[in-house]
């Protein structure tokens, strides 16, 4: 019972911190709280269920939802977000207010095009579930266990060993800097939201499979659960996200596993934050190195 | 080499630099004094172009780079130290020197370069996967130093060098620009400390809220008595 609670914590938690990842990409460089991440992830899932109605095939479904979703980023970050930010002395909530007013737009139109009812997934995968001892993990599950730690692996992998990604770090260290480097801190951007937005994409996707629903307001609770997750992991710091992601997993799961509904789920991982903001005011995980 | 005329500059509707011509020839090493808030970090970071500026020209070898992006300048062969060192906190040493290397595209040539600077500096060498704040002050200097140098620029700029530096790492620094400066570099060096930087320098400038006050030679500077009593301490 424990174990497999364990394993489900950690297994949802990983599709959080899938989720979170654009917003913490995002204001590494930006410095900007994009809720708009969660309305990628919405659009990311009609994408992926478009693409599967048309191909039945589950991978061209992620790898559609991720490029559209990625593309539409990087189009968002250059003709909406920069022209705000590069205003002179515009504060920050200037953008945030932008990023929400977005989202709202993302799901009314999703509402407009698609209708607002629930649309199911109807995914089938051709591998078997899996039992380890008493640990059961369905066909679902593995798939996007598999598909998560590819993309973690991949965000890793661009982060520390390509000159891209040094420039990324750099740039999220210090911009100004960056630039006398010689770094063109469009791209630096323009890979924040490619990465972000293509992320949450994979992220609705994996939830519409997982729940075989998607609908408009699908991204209305990751919006304010990925803001939880982002401070938690300590603001634009990739490595705290994963670790924060887990966290709130597995409190949620045990929770509700061996506390039942004292409280309502979604509403776990603000206590988690609140309590550990009491305790440690900089997040989970402090030094800002992926 | 580079030569900066008639620039001004403003914060919003402050006006910081005013109409402010100087001249950097190759081979030089250039100082310009002033007080703090005099607008010297401001004047190196519009050479930089991360301030912009809202007349004037910035000329290197005669070309105007005023209107470039700062990421297209370091490839001209401008090295950049920054006030405060400003060294990627969370970087190792080695990834610190690769952003200076940044615009090197030749992979073998930028470590070559980056070798260069371990050369220089062992204690970067010896600490070259340690992330850069976990070092002290000196050694985050020699970094940013360093950082400059793996771009193998033509001309250092270089902005309040002893600030927050311990009396002989100050005289360690200045002894390294002039060794830099005597194999060749060119620089142009921004300073408060006047006193130390005038016994290294060729020429100099004082800039006074904005505006050239005086510009001379540095000896006759260190002679002058204006600039005695105003920045070397009577």
């Amino acid at each position: 019972m424990l174990s497999q609670q364990i394993v489900n914590g950690i297994m949802i938690g990983s599709v959080y911190a899938l989720t979170a990842m654009g917003a913490t990409l995002i204001y590494g460089i930006l410095r900007i709280l994009d809720i708009a991440n969660a309305g990628a992830y919405a659009v990311g899932a009609y994408a992926g269920w478009y693409m599967y109605s048309v191909t039945e095939n589950i991978l061209l479904a992620f790898v559609f939802a991720m490029l559209f979703t990625g593309i539409i980023g990087v189009l968002v970050q250059k003709f909406i977000y920069f022209p705000i930010i590069s205003k002179p002395n515009v504060i920050a909530i200037v953008p945030l207010i932008t990023s929400v007013g977005l989202f709202t737009l993302t799901g009314d139109m999703l509402r407009l095009i698609f209708g607002p009812n629930v649309k199911n997934m109807n995914m089938t995968f051709k591998i078997n579930a899996v039992e380890i001892g008493n640990v059961r993990i369905s066909a679902e599950w593995i798939f996007i266990v598999l598909l998560t730690a590819t993309l973690f692996f991949v965000l890793w992998f661009i982060l520390n060993k390509t000159k891209l990604g040094l420039a990324w770090r750099a740039t999220a260290a210090d911009t100004e800097i960056a630039k006398t480097m010689g770094v063109n801190v469009h791209i630096s951007m323009a890979l924040s939201y490619v990465l972000g937005y293509g992320f949450a994409a994979a992220a609705g996707t994996m939830v519409g499979v997982l729940y075989n629903s998607i609908y408009p307001t699908m991204g209305d609770i990751p919006s304010y659960k990925m803001l939880a997750i982002i401070v938690l992991g300590g603001l634009g710091n990739p490595l705290g996200t994963v670790v924060a992601g887990i966290v709130i997993g597995l409190s949620e799961t045990l929770v509700s596993a061996y506390f039942g509904s004292i409280m309502p789920r979604d509403v776990i991982a603000f206590v988690v934050l609140i309590i550990v903001l009491l305790v440690k005011p900089s997040g989970l995980v402090t030094r800002k190195n992926t | 080499m580079l030569e900066i005329k008639e620039v001004d500059i403003s914060y919003g509707e402050m006006s910081v630099i005013k109409k402010v011509s100087l001249e950097v020839k190759e081979g030089e090493l250039v100082t310009v004094i002033g007080a703090n808030g005099a607008g010297k970090t401001t004047l190196i970071k519009a050479i930089m172009g991360i301030k912009d500026i809202t007349s004037g020209e910035i000329l290197l070898d005669g070309v105007d780079i005023s209107k470039l992006p700062p990421w297209k300048r370091p490839e001209l062969g401008i090295g950049y130290v920054p006030e405060g060192r400003r060294v990627f906190p969370n970087l190792t040493v080695d990834e610190n020197l690769r952003m200076g290397a940044y615009k090197v595209k030749d992979k073998v040539k930028a470590r070559a370069s980056i070798e260069k600077v371990y050369g220089m500096f062992p204690v970067l060498k010896e600490r070259s996967t340690q992330l850069a704040n976990t070092m002290s002050g000196g050694e985050q200097q020699m970094l940013a130093i360093g950082r400059a140098l793996v771009l193998e620029p033509r001309i250092l700029l270089i902005d309040e060098i002893s600030m927050g530096l311990m009396p002989i790492l100050v005289n360690t620094s200045f002894k390294i620009i002039k060794e830099l400066n005597d194999a060749g570099i060119t620089v142009l060096i921004v300073e408060q400390n006047a006193n130390k930087v005038l016994k290294i320098a060729h020429r100099g400038y004082v800039l006074e809220t904005g505006t050239i006050a005086i510009e001379d030679t540095a000896k006759h500077l260190m002679e002058n008595d204006t600039v005695r009593k105003a920045y070397l301490g009577g």
